[in-house]
C-alpha cells in the first residue's frame, strides 16, 4: 500500500458549498469513474455486505428467515469445520515457507547468471504458473495413479511397494502438499529477481572491500533488503493457500473420509451441494477473519519497515 | 468526507434499484386470457443420450422438440444440454437459486431433487396428467419411485439396475465356471474371485484380480453387498441408523476384506476413481479385473465402445439367501409452474417424450429398461441376452431410504466406508462413527 | 588466482546443474501433458498379440512412442522401396499412417465428438471481452484516481483497495444471488460482469498513471482538449506498458478461472475450457490420453501468450508487488 500522506487531499475542497456544484465541477472525473464504480458496487461491495447479512439468515428457497448467531454456532460446533481448518492450516504451514524459501534460493541462483540464461530459467519456472490449476491437477492426479503413475514407478526402483497416494487418509493430504511444493512459485521468483535488481551495486562493492564473501554478502545485504518482497510474498501465498480448492475438487473431492477437506471446499460443498447458503456465508466470514488474523500476525512478525 | 459517503450511498441505492427491477425481467410474460392456448418458452434439461451418425447425442430430444413445436404453434422448447455427471449438482444449485428449468430428467430420490423440495413446493405433482388406465400401464415399482404422500411427482421413463459383470475371457483363461444362470452365494463368489486372481507374467506380482469396485457419495454399486445379510442403512421409519447392526457390519467387512485379507481386489478397490475402475475391467488394453458391479449403462458400454466378452450375474447372496440389488428409475420431473396454461403444455410435452414408442426407442437405443409394460411387451431385448438377463433383476431391487437429508446421510456413510476399504478402520468402528453423524442428522 | 577461478567455474557448474534439475521438476508435468496427449493408445505391431496402450503402461513412457515407431517403419518402407518390394512398402506406409492418426487421435476425437471447439471459443470470447473491458474501465478509473482531485476520491480508492484483501469465496453465495436476480444465470454475462468488477487493475493503473508527468496533461488542457480527448490521445498511449501488463494478467486469470464458472454455467454449450475439462474427467469413459489432449488444448494459448509477452508479465508482476 502507498503511504498515507495523500488522505487529506479532499479536505480543502470540502469547505465549498453544495454537493451539486461539486459534482458539476468534477463531472468528468465522476463519469470516468462511473463504470468501474457501478460494477464494483454491484458485484463486489453489495455481495460483501450481503455475505454478512446472509450469515445471520437461514436460507429457504421461498424467503429466508433470521437465524441470529445460529450459523456461527453451527460452524464452531461442527467437526467438519475443524477438520477442514486443520487440513488447510497444515497445508499452509508447510507449503508457504517452502515455496517462499525455494523461490528465494532459485532467484538467488538465477540472478548472477548472464542475461540469456536468466530469462531462460525465469521462463522455465514461470511457465507452469500460467497454465490452469485444472490442468496441473489433472496431470498430477495421473502421476499419483497407483498402477501407472510415475511416483510409484520411481518408488519401485527402491523396492518400495506401490502407494495409493490419493486414496488413503495417511498420504492424501501430503500428496497434495508435495505437489504444491514442487510447483514452482513463479511469482515469487520473478519478484525476488526484480527486487535483487534494484539493490544498489555500491552496497556490494563496499562489502567486497571489507572482505566479505558471496554468502556473507547474501546474508547481510541481500536478505535484509528483500524483506519487503518477502513479506508481500508470504502474505500472497498464505492467502492463496488458505483458498486452496481446485486441486481438491479435481483430485480428491475432499476424501478419502475427510482427509483432504479444506475450508474453501467445505464452503463450496455447504453452499452449492447442501444449499445451506447461510451456513456457507458464515463459514466464509470466519475464513475471512482467519486470513485477516494471519495477515496481521505476519505483518507483525516480518515488520514492513526497518 | 460526509458528502462522499452520501454520494456512495446514493449510487448504492441506484444499483440496488436496478438489480431489483431486472430480477423480474426474465420471468415469463403472461399470455393473455387462459381460454387461448398458452404460448411461450419451455425450458428442459437433458443429458447426452445415444449418438446419431453425426455423433450428436442430443438428436433424439432435438427431433422430439421439433415435432412438438410443429404441433403447438407459439410454443418454443429450449433444451439445455448438461453432462450427466454434472447434472445433479447443477440442478441443485439452480433450484436453490430459484432458476429451475420446467422439466429435468431426475427422480426424487435425493441426488438433485429430494422430498424436501416437494415439501417446499418446488416440484409440481403430475397426478392430473394421466388417467387411471394409463397409470396401470406403468410398473408399480417405477411409479413408487416418484410417489410421495400419495401423489405422483414425475413421469418414469426408464429403469436401471446394478448387476455384476463378469469378464468371460478371464473366466475361461482360469478355467472358472461362471455361476449357473448368474445365481451364486457369497462363498461361491469368493472362490471364483480367488481363482481369478493370478500373476500373469510371472514376476511375482499379481496382475489380474477377481473383483474391484469403488466407493463414492451418490454411487451405490457396492451397496447391494451390504444388504446381502439383510442389513439396511436406516430402519423402516427412518429414525435410526442401522448399518451399524451386525448384519450390515459383517457384510461390509467381508467386501473390504476381499482386498485387505483375501487379496483378490487391487489396492485401488474401494477408492474414488470411477473411470479408472471401469477402464480396468472394460478397456481392452487393461482387463485386469474379472468381476465388477455396474449400473445398466456399463452393459451398453461393454457391447459398444468397449467390446467385451461378458456375462451378467446377480450379486451373490448372503445369510438372507435372497439376491438383492439396487436400481434407479429415470424419468421427468416438472418444476413449479406459475400459470395453469403453461403447466398444461409442459405436461403434454413430458407425456409426449415418455410414450410407449419413446420408451421402446430408449430401451433399444439407449440401453435402459422401459417403465411401461406396453413398451416392455414389444420385447426390446430379443437380440440382447445380457440386457434381458439384467432386466430379470428388476424384481430384486431394494429402495434406498427416501429421507429429505439423504444426501448428507449418504456422504456420512460413504466417507466412513472409504476408510474401511483403506483398512484404516474396521467396519464396526467406522459404522459406529457413521452412526454418530447420521443420528445427528436424523434428529 | 588460478585456484579461485576454477572454484568459480565449479560454482557455476553446480548452479547450472541445480537450476537444471529444478527446472526439469518444474516443467515435467507440463511436458507430460503434451507427451501423453500424443502417446500411442492402441498400437499394434506384428509381433504383439494384443494391442498395447502406452498411455496406461508401467513403467510410464517418457515420450510419444509413435515417433521412434514412425521412423522405424519409415526406414523399413524405404528399404522395401529399394528392394522393389511394393507390398512390403505399402504395409509399412499403412502402419505409418496409422501411427500418425493414433498419435493425434486424442485431438481429433475431442474436436469431432466433444464440444471442445465450442469451449475454446467460449473461453476466448469471454477472455477477450473482459480484457478489453477491464483495460478501458480500469485505465479510466486509474487515471482520475491518480491525476484528479475531487471529493470522495480517497474513500473510493481505499474502499477498492480494502476489498482486495477479502477472499473471493466470501462473496460467492451473494454474487450467485446477484447474478440470479439480474436474470443472467447460465449465460456468459454471469462470468463477464463479475470479472469486469475485479479491482486489481484499478490499483495497477493508478500506480502506473502516477508516472505520467502533469505538465503533459496541463498542456493538453491549455490547448483546449476535452477530458476524453486528453485521456484517449495522451494518457492511454503513455500508459501502454501498464496496459499490456494488465491485459495479460486479466486474460490469464479469466482464461484459467474455474470456481465461479462451474457454479453459474449449466449448459454444456456455454462451458469454458476448464469447466469442460472437469466434465470430461467426470464422465468416466474418457481415457487419460483424451483428458491430456484437452489439457494441451487449454494450455497452449497461455503458453503462447506468455512467451510472446514475457517482458510485460514481469513488468506487471513487479508493478503490483514491489514498492519503492
Amino acid at each position: 500500500m502507498k503511504p498515507v500522506q495523500q488522505t487529506s487531499n479532499s479536505v480543502v475542497i470540502e469547505r465549498k458549498p453544495s454537493i451539486l456544484s461539486q459534482i458539476k465541477k468534477n463531472l468528468p472525473a465522476y463519469l470516468f469513474l462511473l463504470p468501474k464504480l457501478i460494477l464494483f458496487i454491484a458485484f463486489i461491495a453489495i455481495p460483501v455486505v450481503w455475505a454478512f447479512i446472509l450469515s445471520f439468515q437461514e436460507y429457504k428457497i421461498f424467503g429466508s428467515e433470521w437465524a441470529g448467531f445460529d450459523n456461527y454456532i453451527k460452524v464452531f460446533q461442527s467437526e467438519a469445520f475443524y477438520i477442514a481448518l486443520k487440513n488447510t492450516f497444515l497445508f499452509t504451514v508447510v507449503t508457504v515457507p517452502f515455496n517462499v524459501v525455494s523461490a528465494l534460493i532459485i532467484a538467488s541462483l538465477i540472478y548472477p547468471l548472464g542475461k540469456l540464461s536468466q530469462s531462460f530459467f525465469r521462463a522455465a519456472f514461470y511457465l507452469p504458473t500460467v497454465t490452469s490449476m485444472v490442468i496441473v491437477a489433472m496431470v498430477w492426479r495421473w502421476m499419483y495413479n497407483t498402477d501407472f503413475g510415475i511416483f510409484n514407478y520411481i518408488l519401485g526402483w527402491f523396492g518400495v511397494d506401490s502407494i495409493n497416494w490419493l486414496g488413503q487418509s495417511s498420504s492424501a493430504l501430503w500428496a497434495l502438499i508435495i505437489m504444491q511444493c514442487l510447483i514452482p512459485f513463479g511469482v515469487g521468483i520473478i519478484l525476488y529477481l526484480a527486487s535483487m535488481g534494484s539493490i544498489s551495486e555500491s552496497l556490494y562493492e563496499a562489502a567486497t572491500i571489507d572482505g566479505a564473501n558471496g554468502i556473507q554478502k547474501w546474508i547481510h545485504i541481500t536478505l535484509p533488503l528483500l524483506k519487503p518482497s518477502t513479506l508481500y510474498l508470504v502474505l500472497l501465498s498464505t492467502i492463496g493457500s488458505f483458498q486452496v480448492f481446485t486441486q481438491i475438487i479435481m483430485m480428491t473431492g475432499g476424501g478419502p473420509g475427510s482427509a483432504t477437506e479444506t475450508l474453501v471446499h467445505l464452503i463450496y460443498k455447504t453452499g452449492f451441494r447442501d444449499f445451506e447458503f447461510g451456513l456457507a456465508a458464515a463459514q466464509s466470514v470466519v475464513l475471512f477473519f482467519i486470513i485477516l488474523l494471519f495477515s496481521v500476525i505476519q505483518f507483525r512478525v516480518l515488520k514492513y519497515d526497518e | 468526507m460526509k458528502k462522499s459517503v452520501k454520494f456512495i450511498s446514493l449510487l448504492l441505492a441506484i444499483v440496488l434499484f436496478l438489480a431489483a427491477c431486472s430480477s423480474k425481467s426474465n420471468d415469463e410474460k403472461a399470455s393473455g386470457d387462459t381460454e387461448k392456448e398458452w404460448t411461450g418458452t419451455i425450458t428442459i434439461w437433458d443429458g447426452p443420450r445415444w449418438p446419431d451418425d453425426k455423433d450428436n447425442k442430443f438428436h433424439w430430444m432435438d427431433s422430439k422438440i421439433k415435432e412438438f413445436e410443429a404441433e403447438h404453434k407459439g410454443v418454443k422448447v429450449e433444451l439445455v444440454q448438461v453432462p450427466w455427471a454434472e447434472l445433479p449438482d447443477k440442478l441443485g444449485v439452480s433450484i436453490a437459486g430459484q432458476s429451475w428449468p420446467d422439466i429435468a430428467p431426475v427422480d426424487i430420490s435425493g441426488s438433485a431433487v429430494s422430498v424436501d423440495h416437494i415439501d417446499q413446493g418446488v416440484i409440481e405433482s403430475v397426478d392430473d396428467l394421466f388417467t387411471k388406465k394409463e397409470l396401470e400401464d406403468f410398473y408399480p415399482n417405477a411409479l413408487d419411485a416418484y410417489k410421495f404422500d400419495g401423489k405422483l411427482y414425475g413421469v418414469p421413463n426408464s429403469m436401471t439396475v446394478h448387476s455384476m459383470l463378469l469378464n468371460l475371457d478371464l473366466f475361461k483363461e482360469r478355467g472358472v465356471e461362471p455361476p449357473k444362470n448368474g445365481e451364486w452365494t457369497w462363498d461361491e463368489f469368493l472362490a471364483a474371485a480367488e481363482k481369478l486372481t493370478f500373476d500373469r507374467d510371472g514376476d511375482g506380482k499379481t496382475d489380474v484380480f477377481g473383483f474391484s469396485t469403488y466407493i463414492m457419495p451418490g454411487y451405490y454399486e457396492a451397496w447391494p453387498f451390504f444388504y446381502m445379510n439383510g442389513g439396511s442403512p436406516l430402519n423402516k421409519d427412518m429414525t435410526k441408523f442401522t448399518f451399524s447392526d451386525e448384519k450390515a457390519v459383517k457384510a461390509i467387512q467381508q467386501l473390504a476384506d476381499l482386498k485387505l485379507k483375501d487379496k483378490v481386489s487391487p489396492e485401488t478397490s474401494g477408492g474414488q476413481d470411477v473411470g479408472g475402475t471401469f477402464q480396468a475391467w472394460a478397456n481392452a488394453e487393461q482387463r485386469t479385473v474379472a468381476m465388477q458391479p455396474w449400473a445398466t449403462w456399463a452393459i451398453g458400454a461393454a457391447q459398444g465402445k468397449y467390446p467385451t466378452n461378458f456375462a451378467v450375474a446377480n450379486y451373490p447372496t448372503g445369510d438372507s439367501g435372497k439376491p438383492v440389488t439396487i436400481g434407479g428409475v429415470g424419468g421427468w420431473t416438472m418444476f413449479k409452474q406459475e400459470e395453469a396454461g403453461k403447466k398444461k403444455v409442459v405436461g403434454e410435452f413430458i407425456k409426449y417424450i415418455s410414450s410407449t414408442e419413446e420408451q421402446y426407442t430408449m430401451a433399444t437405443e439407449y440401453g435402459t429398461f422401459p417403465a411401461l409394460k406396453s413398451a416392455a411387451d414389444k420385447d426390446p431385448y430379443k437380440d440382447n441376452p445380457e440386457m434381458a438377463r439384467a432386466q430379470e433383476m428388476s424384481s430384486q431391487v431394494v429402495m434406498l431410504p427416501r429421507h429429505p437429508e439423504w444426501k448428507k446421510i449418504d456422504e456420512a456413510i460413504q466417507s466412513e466406508l472409504q476408510l474401511v476399504f483403506n483398512g484404516e478402520k474396521t467396519a464396526k468402528d467406522a459404522m459406529k462413527d457413521a452412526e454418530k453423524k447420521v443420528n445427528e442428522i436424523l434428529k | 588466482m588460478q585456484n579461485s577461478r576454477s572454484i568459480q567455474k565449479l560454482n557455476k557448474t553446480i548452479i547450472y546443474l541445480l537450476l537444471g534439475v529444478f527446472s526439469i521438476v518444474s516443467l515435467l508435468p507440463l511436458y507430460w501433458v503434451f507427451s501423453t496427449s500424443m502417446q500411442l493408445s492402441k498400437y499394434q505391431d506384428e509381433e504383439l498379440e494384443r494391442p498395447v496402450s502406452y498411455v496406461d503402461s508401467n513403467p510410464p513412457k517418457m515420450y510419444p512412442m509413435g515417433i521412434p515407431e514412425y521412423f522405424e517403419h519409415w526406414g523399413k518402407a524405404r528399404e522395401a522401396d529399394k528392394n522393389g518390394d511394393t507390398k512390403e512398402e505399402a504395409y509399412h506406409r499403412e502402419v505409418m499412417d496409422n501411427i500418425v492418426s493414433d498419435t493425434f487421435s486424442g485431438f481429433t476425437t475431442l474436436f469431432q465428438k466433444n464440444n471442445i471447439g465450442r469451449w475454446f471459443l467460449n473461453s476466448a470470447y469471454i477472455a477477450v471481452v473482459v480484457t478489453i473491458g477491464i483495460l478501458l474501465i480500469d485505465s479510466m478509473a486509474g487515471y482520475v484516481l491518480a491525476k484528479k482531485q475531487f471529493p470522495g476520491r480517497n474513500i473510493i480508492f481505499w474502499a477498492i483497495i480494502a476489498t482486495m484483501m477479502i477472499p473471493g469465496q466470501v462473496t460467492l453465495v451473494p454474487l450467485f444471488m446477484m447474478v440470479k436476480n439480474l436474470g443472467i444465470m447460465d449465460t456468459h454475462w454471469a462470468l463477464i460482469f463479475p470479472d469486469l468488477a475485479m479491482v486489481f487493475g484499478v490499483f495497477l493503473m493508478r500506480q502506473f498513471m502516477y508516472s505520467i508527468p502533469d505538465e503533459l496533461l496541463d498542456a493538453a488542457k491549455i490547448d483546449g482538449a476535452s477530458e476524453w480527448k486528453t485521456y484517449w490521445k495522451i494518457v492511454l498511449p503513455l500508459a501502454r506498458p501498464g496496459l499490456a501488463a494488465l491485459g495479460i494478467f486479466t486474460f490469464m486469470s479469466v482464461w484459467n478461472s474455474f470456481l465461479w464458472p462451474i457454479i453459474v454455467l449449466n449448459d454444456a454449450n456455454l462451458y469454458t475450457l476448464p469447466v469442460g475439462l472437469k466434465s470430461l474427467q467426470d464422465a468416466n469413459l474418457a481415457s487419460f490420453k483424451l483428458l491430456m489432449s484437452g489439457a494441451a488444448i487449454a494450455a497452449v494459448p497461455m503458453i503462447i501468450v506468455f512467451i510472446m509477452f514475457q517482458r510485460h508479465f514481469i513488468k506487471g508482476l513487479t508493478l503490483g508487488g514491489v514498492k519503492e
